[in-house]
């Protein structure tokens, strides 16, 4: 039986549940060797495990290094996806021009650009930002894209007819605000896309987060490399919530 | 008197269209006038009220404004069927929209918005959004924001078609009296017979294929208009009979 609208009460005990029987499950999985010993790490280890990273002075950096490739790959990929979406969706000739262009580039995975970003920018920031910028980018673009070409003509017969019809003012008055909900949509895919690039992008060797794993897996400390991808959930849950909170305010028209 | 528009020998062809929708037709709506457009549908009804709002140009003839351009104001201002609100507008914000491009300060925008929004019974509306509003609501915001640029025309394309037969007999008696206090002249499509000789001075048929104006109707009628009175009967049932309704 379905539960309906349960209050938050209710909803937290079920959540805790779900996570303590989970935990419980991965303990026994340890204790009744499901796995092959060794390659599993003990869930009641984690505590000390992040204690030990946090004092040996590696998890802070690593969360501060990949923090700067994200925000960055993010920014670029969003603002420039959003600018060609518009475009594109918006002006014929460069429509036209582009199409065949995105074709080609598009099915390209944003991890084999991974091989340039090395050989252009070394093993650095840069190369991790432009990484994360093209998935960034492609997310945005489309859903931008889209977005335009589902604007209700009418809306522009209304412009015309209220004198608001020259291009600028119809892309302030109509085009912008009417993409406003699939575009951020689209912002917010892009910020989960981003972390997943993100640390595919850091186990190839680009210093963060992913290559701290990378790092500690290689000396078999499993327990370490749980805390890297424990941090990475937190840190994603706190993005995404504040995008959220922002989605929300700036599209309050919505019923 | 003077004409607001003039419609001179007027042809429209839809693109890709064997022949014109209307051909040659010569119509004159003076200033002040309350002049309702009648037909079947697909008559050309609304290529008529599209071409006067700029939306679309005559394929053969002319469309002129008779009125010198004002300051500050619009010559027309189309309130349309579905209400068309911006939904990411507040009412206010969509009433304001006709004034965005009019060369008018800041103190006299919002006056003009509060103005149209008191002349429709929306002041307490202010800050909605088009989703909390009724069929009827968004309708008057409709015709606030048409009110706010202070045409000389209101071209209205069957405004009230959409909302239930209540609200639209209120909407009716609304429209009158913020017709009588504004002085600006209205076009009004409508394919309802009973409305038209409600609010109109005139009634224009449009028949034929294509379509041109097959009747011309002055209603001498006293208003506030009576519809139980037997010549408000007489016109609605002259005008059925030449659009072969019963």
């Amino acid at each position: 039986m379905m539960v309906k609208n349960p209050g938050w009460p209710v909803r937290a005990a079920y959540g805790v549940a779900g996570i303590v029987v989970f935990v419980l499950l991965w303990k026994a999985a340890g204790v009744f060797r499901w796995v092959n010993p060794g390659t599993l790490p003990d869930p009641f280890a984690l505590p000390d495990a992040l204690a030990q990273e946090w004092t040996s002075g590696r998890l802070l950096p690593a969360v501060g290094s990949s923090l700067i490739h994200y925000f960055w790959g993010l920014a670029l990929g969003t603002v420039s996806g959003i600018a060609v979406g518009l475009a594109a969706a918006t002006i014929r000739r460069f429509d036209l021009f582009q199409a065949y262009l995105a074709r080609v580039l598009r099915p390209i995975p944003p991890l084999a650009w991974v091989v340039f970003a090395i050989a252009w920018f070394k093993v650095s920031h840069a190369g991790a930002a432009f990484v994360i910028a093209i998935g960034v980018f492609w997310v945005n673009y489309f859903a931008t894209y889209s977005a335009v070409r589902n604007i209700d003509p009418r809306f522009y017969e209304l412009a015309r007819s209220f004198g608001q019809g020259s291009y600028w003012r119809r892309a302030v008055s109509i085009t912008l605000p009417a993409i406003a909900p699939g575009t951020l949509a689209g912002v917010r895919t892009g910020i989960g896309q981003a972390w997943m690039t993100l640390i595919a992008a850091e186990l190839l060797g680009v210093p963060g987060m992913g290559q701290e794993m990378n790092a500690a897996a290689g000396v078999g400390a499993y327990e370490a490399v749980v805390v890297y991808m424990l941090a990475i959930s937190l840190v994603y849950a706190i993005c995404d919530l504040g995008y959220a909170w922002l989605e929300k305010r700036v599209l309050s028209w919505r019923p | 008197m003077a004409a607001v528009i003039e419609f001179d020998r007027f042809s429209y062809t839809h693109p890709g269209a064997p022949g014109p929708v209307i051909q040659d037709l010569s119509l004159d709506i003076a200033k002040g006038e309350f002049l309702a457009v009648v037909g079947g549908s697909g008559v050309g009804k609304s290529t008529l009220l599209r071409t006067a709002a700029g939306l679309i140009a005559p394929s053969a003839g002319q469309m002129h404004f008779r009125l010198p351009q004002r300051a500050g104001r619009r010559r027309r201002a189309v309130v349309f069927q579905d209400g068309r609100l911006l939904p990411w507008r507040t009412v206010a914000g969509n009433v304001a929209y006709g004034l965005e491009t009019l060369d008018i300060d800041a103190g006299e925008k919002r006056g003009r918005v509060d103005e149209a929004l008191r002349m429709t019974g929306l002041a307490e509306f202010a800050d909605r959004w088009p989703h909390q509003l009724s069929g009827g609501q968004a309708q008057r915001v409709g015709i606030a924001r048409a009110l706010a640029v202070k045409p000389d025309i209101l071209l209205m394309d069957e405004p009230f078609s959409a909302v239930d037969a209540l609200t639209r007999r209120h909407l009716q008696a609304e429209l009158m009296r913020i017709w009588q206090a504004t002085h600006a002249a209205i076009m009004f499509v409508t394919h309802d017979i009973d409305e038209a000789v409600f609010l109109a001075d005139r009634v224009v048929v449009l028949g034929g294929r294509p379509a041109n104006v097959a009747e011309n109707l002055v209603i001498d009628l006293p208003r506030p208009r009576d519809r139980g009175h037997a010549d408000f009967g007489r016109y609605v049932a002259h005008l059925s009979a030449q659009l072969g309704v019963d």
